[in-house]
């Protein structure tokens, strides 16, 4: 993506940001809160319009024709901080929705489909629960299961623990952490330092929407850049 | 998190008990209020088996008025609360004049317009005068409800589905109106008892229905208040049924 913009009314969310995320990348976002995290997640599929700028994804340019959007979408996991999960369809049901409703599978491939991921993040058991029936780790493991099942090239984790009690947090983490080893393309927006430290091979950081650090782990924790030391030792003394 | 499945207060069948109990005294009461009121008034109950055939009459007129006109409001409503909640500004105008309009406007006037207003420009049948006038006016609080519906759909469900490429209408088909519709079955079942109720009224062009065949069988035969005794009968009877089966729809959708 390149230079993008972004306002919403007279706030100006993302200044001209721009990035670039090999394949294989794992890919923490870190920044306050207002920094335009978020909003960054948002534009790479289009689910929030840039004012300016331009998303790549592959060869192809997110244009805002319809089709386009809709196929990049197809590849794209999206895994939220809310979980958003459709509270009148069972765990599979969820799983199975853009199977069936994008990739157009049978209802019963896609229910196939959708046990097989659900036992990969530990809920084999849970595929016929409804969302209300499950906590909050388990709904965000659906959530996790439902971006996988597309079989996407790009998974987008927005704040994925955040909502999360923090005796819930492992279970979330530690699917998260598995993809990374599967050397799955993804970007994490996290406030789990030693998560993000552990899990991704490039930290960037976020300030009043544009990228003031793009480094490793490594040299993210050592960085002498006053906001970001400001930043991790609000942390350390959290 | 298991929620518990029953919200009611104690088990069913100490309901079921204070239920039949309090029954039971509003009918002692009424039998009391009958027994003062034959004292008045003389009771004759042997002539209104003789108008059975004009009660049932009546009868499938109400019924059949209801039922197209509970399926054009339902239409009605779901097309009115879909352009209300539109994305499009002239839609959403529409639809918020079409619901300020007919709720703004008793039943009877409505239906006296539709009659006398468009009955002098194109022939319309009475029945149809009847049941669109129902319909136009009852689809503006069925829209309401099911704007209120729509709205009470969580954002985020919505952005997850469309996050994942559904277009739209599938995003509508899938996700909002499931929900939306489970949201509004209570007072969707509300209005539509409403509008059983409120079809007494077309009585005033001279629809035969329920009502105004009991002012008939009461005018005939003196007998007026057993009449209207049996009319309230019917009514309670059709509009129980209605409320049952909509609580029996709302426990099938039920999500757990």
């Amino acid at each position: 993506m390149d230079g993008i913009h972004k306002s919403f009314g007279s706030t100006k969310v993302l200044n001209g940001l721009s990035l670039k995320v090999d394949q294989g990348d794992v890919v923490a976002v870190l920044g306050r809160s207002g920094a335009g995290k978020t909003t960054l997640l948002r534009v790479i599929n289009y689910l929030i319009v840039p004012d300016r700028g331009s998303v790549t994804f592959g060869e192809t340019g997110v244009e805002e024709t319809k089709e386009v959007i809709r196929k990049i979408r197809s590849r794209i996991g999206f895994v939220f901080q809310g979980f958003n999960l459709i509270s009148h369809m069972t765990a599979a049901e969820n799983v199975s929705l853009p199977l069936r409703k994008v990739k157009k599978m049978s209802r019963s491939e896609a229910m196939a489909r959708a046990q097989r991921y659900l036992a990969s993040v530990g809920l084999g058991d849970k595929v016929s629960s409804y969302p209300s029936q499950l906590s909050g780790g388990q709904q965000q493991r659906v959530g996790i299961a439902r971006a996988l099942a597309i079989e996407p090239d790009l998974l987008l984790f927005d704040e994925p623990t955040s909502a999360l009690d923090p005796s819930l947090v492992g279970e979330v983490t530690g699917v998260i952490r598995r993809l990374s080893e599967q050397g799955r393309t993804m970007i994490v927006v996290t406030h789990e330092m030693g998560f993000a430290r552990e899990v991704a091979n490039r930290i960037l950081f976020l300030e009043d929407g544009v990228i003031t650090c793009d480094a490793s782990p490594k040299d993210f924790f050592a960085a002498t850049d006053p906001s970001v030391v400001s930043y991790l030792s609000a942390f350390a003394t959290a | 998190m298991t929620r518990s499945s029953d919200t009611g207060n104690g088990r069913p069948l100490r309901r079921l008990a204070a239920r039949l109990t309090v029954l039971g005294m509003l009918c002692l009461g009424l039998l009391v209020l009958y027994f003062f009121l034959s004292r008045v008034y003389p009771f004759d109950w042997s002539v209104i088996p003789r108008y059975k055939l004009l009660f049932f009459d009546g009868l499938k007129m109400t019924l059949s008025l209801s039922a197209f006109s509970l399926g054009l409001s339902v239409l009605i409503g779901l097309v009115i609360s879909l352009a209300r909640t539109s994305k499009v500004q002239i839609a959403r105008e529409f639809g918020a004049i079409y619901v300020w309009f007919f709720r703004n406007m008793p039943l009877l006037v409505v239906i006296l317009l539709v009659y006398y207003g468009v009955g002098s420009i194109v022939m319309i049948d009475r029945f149809w005068a009847g049941v669109v006038s129902l319909a136009v006016f009852e689809g503006a609080y069925v829209a309401e409800i099911f704007r209120s519906g729509i709205e009470a759909v969580p954002e985020g469900e919505i952005e997850a589905a469309r996050a994942f490429g559904l277009y739209n209408s599938q995003v509508f088909g899938s996700v909002i109106f499931p929900r939306a519709f489970r949201i509004a079955i209570p007072p969707l079942v509300g209005q539509l008892v409403s509008l059983v109720k409120d079809s007494s009224l077309v009585s005033v062009i001279a629809l035969g229905d329920l009502t105004m065949r009991a002012r008939q069988v009461g005018t005939q035969t003196l007998a007026t208040l057993e009449a209207y005794i049996v009319l309230a009968g019917v009514y309670l009877t059709i509009t129980s049924l209605l409320s049952f089966l909509g609580n029996c729809l709302e426990r099938r959708l039920k999500i757990p």
